[in-house]
């Protein structure tokens, strides 16, 4: 949707960051999360509303072995996760899609499911993707235990003694999962299905509420076995503990082109977040409330950047950037930043430009929108999109409006000589083992007659150059007729023409093209924490560490 | 003569239900797979998926359509695309109609003739040998007929005047079926376009190596 007929602070537009300079990979690959995040949204729609929650099936043995379920009661639905745990031996446990077995996997059903469901869902979900779902399924999904934590966990508790805190925070969870699929795959639900529904209208609501149950699943699971081993010496795990521990979460190449196959919902994420930054910077003081929780989310930013700990010598050093950008940022709000000046958010926000690392840059604007919740969490509702309204070529455009478009918004690309091999030294296929999208180095490897059109600047060039000696006044459609292999530039071009931030404005098949870089932005929309890449295309992140459980989500309680 | 050709029926021992992601996704990649481009792809894959919201059989609209070169006459497809590409231009099918002598599986036309009416506000009428749809902008077509006609056939869109009695909405139904060799048959053009993941691919992605940590 549009949220630009709900805009109440036009006084905003002013201080909007340029596309050129958001969209661009280096800066999208330090995106922190923000309050606009899908989890935070999930986790503040459920306080408000009186979410209620149980357990009303819990059918593990003494191995581990069985099967639960988790509810989510909502005003007006129920959704359920469905647990199956299993017992994995360790030399078939891999965090890779590549893997045909885990330790426990999930399923979100729609409503409660009865006992046909869950002898159906037994049946199918721990094939996962050789298994089938139904409509009545919005999510299916797997996880691993970090084994060395958990057993230190379980030993532990089973004799009555709580588990080292330090290993706690260094690793943050107990399970970690490998995939977590909604929208229509393997049968489940489509997103259309439930995007009318409120409390599912937000993107990935499924998967994240399916995400903050499966955590309540581990925590269960580790005090279950500990019980069963420690009998009447066992202890449950202490709740400051419990609250550290998110879920894990290992993820690849597979999610990265969805910022670019989705580019109206990328324009809406964005969208969102750049009118939050901009309505802060447009306030004219800073409110004692703001500065407080202003300085709080620093803190606490900081705290984390501490704890966040990467073996990759990337993210090592944006790391070293980010703590150091956290630094100057504290100094300079405590010691130098007039916060009585006319703009003081905005005078804030232009030091960091010119005085921050990107890192820094990033950090700062997610710490600028945490004490601001009035004024943006509104903004949440914008970040969906009906693609489908989207989709269709508008074949009475001018190629001169066309010309224009892409001059606009494709400068980044028009003039990049793809034949070089730097420029084109990479191509996206589908793997044929497990049909998910993969990158290939076109010259050493073969396939690249396979590619997928996610070369985006190079097809912007070749339809800028197919624009050559062509009529102003030509309308596209007969463009089209003549040279249909361009109609994916130009369906890209039309929709960025409408949405500036549609387009990742970067060569994704460039030699020094970061694939961790869409992963960083994709999951700070999730509001994932502690990225931390094992290679440029895989990561491994944490989900929910910090925020409230279930059983702590009875009224009001303080945000997330 | 365009040879339509009419897909060997299986039989229908077990009809698949996929959601429509997985019918955009498939159809996607077989279009792509078969050799037609990217852009037909897209369009063809998001005309699937319409075909399997009205209950129509866009599997084996789909497959006999891509049996059949891009260039060959009578492609619903192509016609389709043109049919969108100018519904916003004055001398633009929607206004003006068209006549097609022969045209396979017509009623793949239907998707695009669904935009075009919304684009240009104009109610249009499709009609071969006893089949007729009437489609006003934003509404869900009144069908008539055998949708699903292989052909080839003499199809005329035109301007409608009235919009008759059309549904007000569409049915809520999220999924589509297949036959078994449908399905199939969509898989292995799909995977014309699948590559073998090479072991440096593997070992970035974090094959190698143990996860127990």
């Amino acid at each position: 949707m549009t949220c630009a007929g709900l805009n109440p602070m036009p006084q905003a537009r002013t201080f909007r960051r340029d596309p050129d300079d958001v969209m661009r990979l280096a800066r999208m690959g330090c995106n922190h999360p923000t309050r606009l995040s899908f989890l935070r949204q999930l986790l503040r729609r459920m306080q408000s509303e009186g979410w209620g929650f149980d357990r009303p099936v819990w059918d593990i043995d003494a191995q581990g072995v069985g099967r639960a379920v988790y509810r989510a009661i909502g005003p007006v639905r129920t959704y359920s996760l469905v647990a199956f745990a299993h017992d994995l031996p360790d030399d078939q446990r891999s965090d890779r899609v590549i893997a045909t077995a885990w330790d426990a996997t999930f399923a979100l059903f729609d409503g409660t499911p009865d006992a046909d469901d869950l002898d159906r869902l037994a049946a199918n979900v721990p094939l996962q993707e050789a298994g089938r779902v139904t409509p009545n399924e919005l999510s299916l999904s797997r996880a691993n235990r970090s084994v060395r934590l958990f057993d230190h966990v379980v030993e532990s508790l089973a004799r009555g003694q709580q588990p080292n805190a330090d290993m706690l925070l260094e690793t943050g969870y107990l399970m970690r999962t490998t995939a977590v699929y909604g929208s229509g795959k393997f049968g489940a639900a489509d997103r259309a299905a439930i995007v009318e529904r409120p409390e599912m209208r937000a993107p990935f609501q499924a998967e994240m509420l399916s995400v903050w149950l499966t955590r309540s699943f581990t925590v269960d699971l580790v005090e279950h076995l500990a019980r069963a081993r420690g009998g009447a010496n066992a202890v449950r795990l202490a709740p400051e503990l419990k609250r550290g521990l998110g879920v894990g979460n290992s993820t690849g190449l597979g999610m990265a082109p969805f910022l670019i196959r989705h580019p109206v919902l990328l324009n809406n994420w964005m969208v969102a977040r750049e009118e939050a930054l901009a309505r802060v910077r447009a306030q004219e003081a800073v409110g004692e409330a703001e500065f407080a929780g202003f300085l709080a989310a620093l803190r606490a930013a900081q705290e984390n950047a501490l704890l966040w700990a990467s073996a990759h010598p990337i993210q090592r050093a944006k790391l070293s950037d980010l703590r150091d950008g956290l630094a100057r940022t504290m100094a300079h709000v405590t010691e130098r930043w007039d916060r009585y000046a006319t703009h003081p958010w905005d005078n804030l926000w232009r030091w960091g430009q010119t005085s921050l690392p990107l890192e820094g840059q990033e950090a700062l604007l997610a710490a600028m929108l945490e004490p601001h919740g009035d004024l943006i969490d509104g903004l949440g509702d914008c970040m969906d999109a009906d693609e489908e309204a989207h989709f269709p070529i508008d074949g009475a455009m001018r190629v001169g409006d066309l010309r224009a478009t892409l001059r606009t918004h494709y400068a980044w690309a028009l003039d990049v000589d793809y034949t070089a091999h730097e420029h084109s030294a990479r191509f996206w296929y589908i793997s044929e083992d497990k049909l998910e999208p993969r990158l290939g180095e076109r010259f050493d490897e073969p396939g690249a007659e396979c590619e997928l059109p996610l070369d985006t600047g190079r097809q912007a060039a070749a339809l800028w150059r197919a624009l050559e000696g062509k009529p102003g006044d030509m309308p596209v459609a007969h463009l089209l007729l003549a040279h249909p292999e361009h109609r994916p530039a130009l369906r890209r071009a039309q929709i960025t023409g409408r949405h500036p931030f549609a387009e990742i404005r970067d060569n994704l098949i460039a030699a020094d093209m970061l694939p961790i870089d869409l992963l960083r932005c994709k999951l700070a929309f999730f509001g994932a924490t502690r990225f931390d890449p094992r290679s440029d295309r895989w990561v491994r992140i944490s989900l929910f560490q910090g925020a409230p459980y279930p059983e702590m989500m009875t009224g009001r309680v303080q945000d997330a | 003569m365009p040879d339509c050709t009419a897909v060997e029926m299986h039989e229908a021992t077990q009809v698949l239900h996929l959601s429509l992601s997985e019918i955009g996704a498939l159809s996607l990649r077989a279009i792509r797979g078969a050799g037609r481009t990217w852009g037909e792809a897209e369009e063809g894959a998001a005309a699937a998926c319409w075909l399997a919201r009205a209950g129509l059989d866009w599997a084996n609209a789909l497959i006999g359509i891509l049996s059949r070169p891009a260039s060959a006459p009578g492609c619903p497809l192509r016609a389709g695309m043109a049919i969108a590409d100018s519904s916003g231009l004055s001398d633009g099918a929607s206004h003006r109609g068209q006549r097609f002598s022969e045209l396979c599986h017509p009623g793949f036309l239907l998707p695009f003739c669904a935009y075009a009416a919304a684009r240009s506000g104009q109610t249009l009428r499709l009609n071969w040998k006893g089949a007729t749809a009437v489609i006003a902008p934003g509404e869900a077509p009144t069908m008539t007929g055998d949708m699903d006609a292989v052909g080839p056939l003499a199809v005329r869109l035109e301007p409608h005047a009235s919009t008759g009695t059309a549904r007000s909405c569409w049915p809520r139904v999220h999924l589509g079926t297949v036959e078994p060799g449908q399905y199939a048959a969509l898989n292995a053009l799909m995977l014309r376009i699948t590559v073998p993941t090479s072991a440096d691919s593997l070992a970035g992605a974090g094959a190698r190596g143990s996860d127990n940590d």
